[in-house]
């Protein structure tokens, strides 16, 4: 096989799996997914988490079981089955991969998106995003020292195969539930963000209609204020206009998720689109066709926007994001970094879980405990900016990856 | 002749470790990888450095053979 020959044809099978993935994400924002967001690892893991957790993690406009990431892996796992690729395997340390999943939310938590959106968020015309991408960018390029210098996380071994079929399970499990939901069924114990409501500075909550008030309970509108029950106001007429959708109520309907989330899984698991990859391949050795993947994902989301009308140029203002460089910087650079140690980007992770890799279940499992503390622990970024603890957590991941490329170096000779 | 056994390991190490065995160019190199990316990955980069790449699939995964004058 000569050398173009095989550099064009995987350059096309990923620029064209990018393209998919970038255009199906945009049309999801048009079918009712939050601005940017028609797919987000990190944001629908969080969502999902949300829903179980919702009410007492302060997690209620971001609750919601995501369609898309569960049929994610599902759709991997029957691509991966019919290739014959399905294989259970694990064991390279996963309470690490745990701790780096972690980490990597914490990470895209304080940017707003994991690495699929920063670029969908550029595709969008958000040029915020280019902050975030540029931490990517410096966090792979650690990652790659890191791995020159013999950063490995040791073997997979084969396991049984019932092993391989745990973390698909549980994502089948998720699917239950939210058609279950979906299907009317009550739920008193879960979390829902209602169907776009709004969310005021003061964390009052008015529903779709303009007119009802969600929370606090009792509250009504007098005046275009929401007045609490004791008679105190607690958001201002002014706030109220300025009331933000809530991204957990934006959503596209079920099955559209759903068929969206399989599809993607098959396209994703045949193409090995990985938004990392694209970035690592291209410092470590100039290879460029998983950037191509990127590429093509932001070309695909910038053509549907501007179809859909959603495309808007400019840095301040974007749905479901923040203008503060330096945090976007530094909550990238510690994605970035957190993904290059577990091999590959979350999507990755989720499709590599659905071709039995209990390792990727691992890291996703750590992905939803660290939603989980960063909506607890209010490190969590918002549209106003970063969180009070957003600094602060970002700095102990620092120290946790340092401490991990420390423990796990130089066993660089097989 | 050359064999590397990339079997378990994380991306980007297969092609890492390949690329590194490849560097004197030999007539033959042998690498065992176990999961379709690496397959993939490394078959690609055999290619591109003008090895001739047969894969056989076994039950331990992939032996790819790459072969040049």
């Amino acid at each position: 096989m000569g050398k173009a020959s095989g550099i064009s044809r995987t350059a096309l099978w990923l620029g064209g799996g990018g393209l998919i993935i970038g255009a199906v994400a945009a049309w999801l924002v048009s079918q009712g997914n939050p601005g940017n967001m028609g797919l987000c690892i990190a944001c629908f893991l969080r969502d999902t988490v949300g829903f179980f957790a919702g009410g007492s993690a302060n997690m209620g406009a971001v609750a919601y079981i995501r369609p898309e990431l569960v049929g994610l892996p599902l759709g991997a796992l029957a691509a991966a089955l019919a290739a014959k690729e399905f294989r259970a395997r694990g064991g390279s340390a996963p309470l690490i991969r745990f701790v780096l999943g972690f980490a990597f939310m914490a990470g895209a938590l304080v940017f707003l998106g994991c690495t699929v959106r920063a670029w969908l968020r550029l595709g969008g015309g958000d040029l915020s995003a280019l902050a975030g991408i540029a931490g990517i960018v410096f966090g792979v390029w650690i990652g790659t020292v890191l791995l020159r210098r013999g950063f490995d996380l040791g073997r997979a071994g084969k396991l049984g195969r019932w092993a391989g079929w745990v973390t698909p399970a549980v994502f089948a499990a998720l699917l239950l539930v939210a058609a279950l939901w979906a299907s009317g069924v009550s739920m008193p114990w879960a979390t829902t963000t209602p169907p776009g409501a709004k969310s005021t500075a003061e964390k009052a909550v008015i529903a779709a209609d303009g007119a009802t008030v969600l929370k606090p309970a009792g509250a009504k509108l007098v005046d275009g204020a929401v007045v609490g029950a004791d008679g105190t106001v607690v958001s201002a007429p002014e706030s109220v206009k300025a009331a933000k959708p809530m991204p957990g109520g934006k959503r596209a309907p079920f099955l559209i998720s759903l068929i969206a989330g399989l599809l993607l899984g098959v396209v994703a698991q045949r193409t090995r689109f990985c938004t990392i990859g694209g970035v690592r391949d291209s410092i470590l050795w100039k290879r460029f066709d998983l950037l191509l993947g990127i590429a093509g994902l932001v070309v695909g989301a910038a053509v549907v926007n501007l179809v859909f009308g959603q495309f808007n140029l400019g840095f301040a203002n974007q749905p479901v994001a923040h203008t503060d460089i330096l945090g976007s910087f530094a909550g990238m650079s510690i994605a970035g970094l957190s993904a290059v140690m577990l091999g590959g980007c979350p999507f990755r992770q989720v499709i590599m879980s659905g071709e039995g890799d209990a390792d990727a279940g691992m890291a996703i499992l750590g992905m939803a405990a660290g939603a989980l503390a960063a909506h607890g622990l209010n490190v969590a970024s918002s549209a106003k900016g970063l969180a009070p603890l957003g600094w602060p957590m970002l700095a102990v991941m620092a120290v946790l990856l340092t401490v991990i490329a420390f423990a796990k170096r130089g066993r660089a000779t097989s | 002749m050359i064999e590397v056994d990339a079997r378990g390991l994380s991306c980007p190490l297969p092609v890492m470790r390949t690329k590194d065995a490849i560097a004197d160019l030999p007539g033959e190199a042998v690498v065992l990888v176990d999961s379709g990316t690496a397959k993939a990955n490394v078959e690609n980069l055999l290619a591109d450095s003008g090895y001739v790449v047969t894969t056989a699939q076994g039950p331990d995964g992939y032996r790819i053979v790459g072969k040049r004058d």
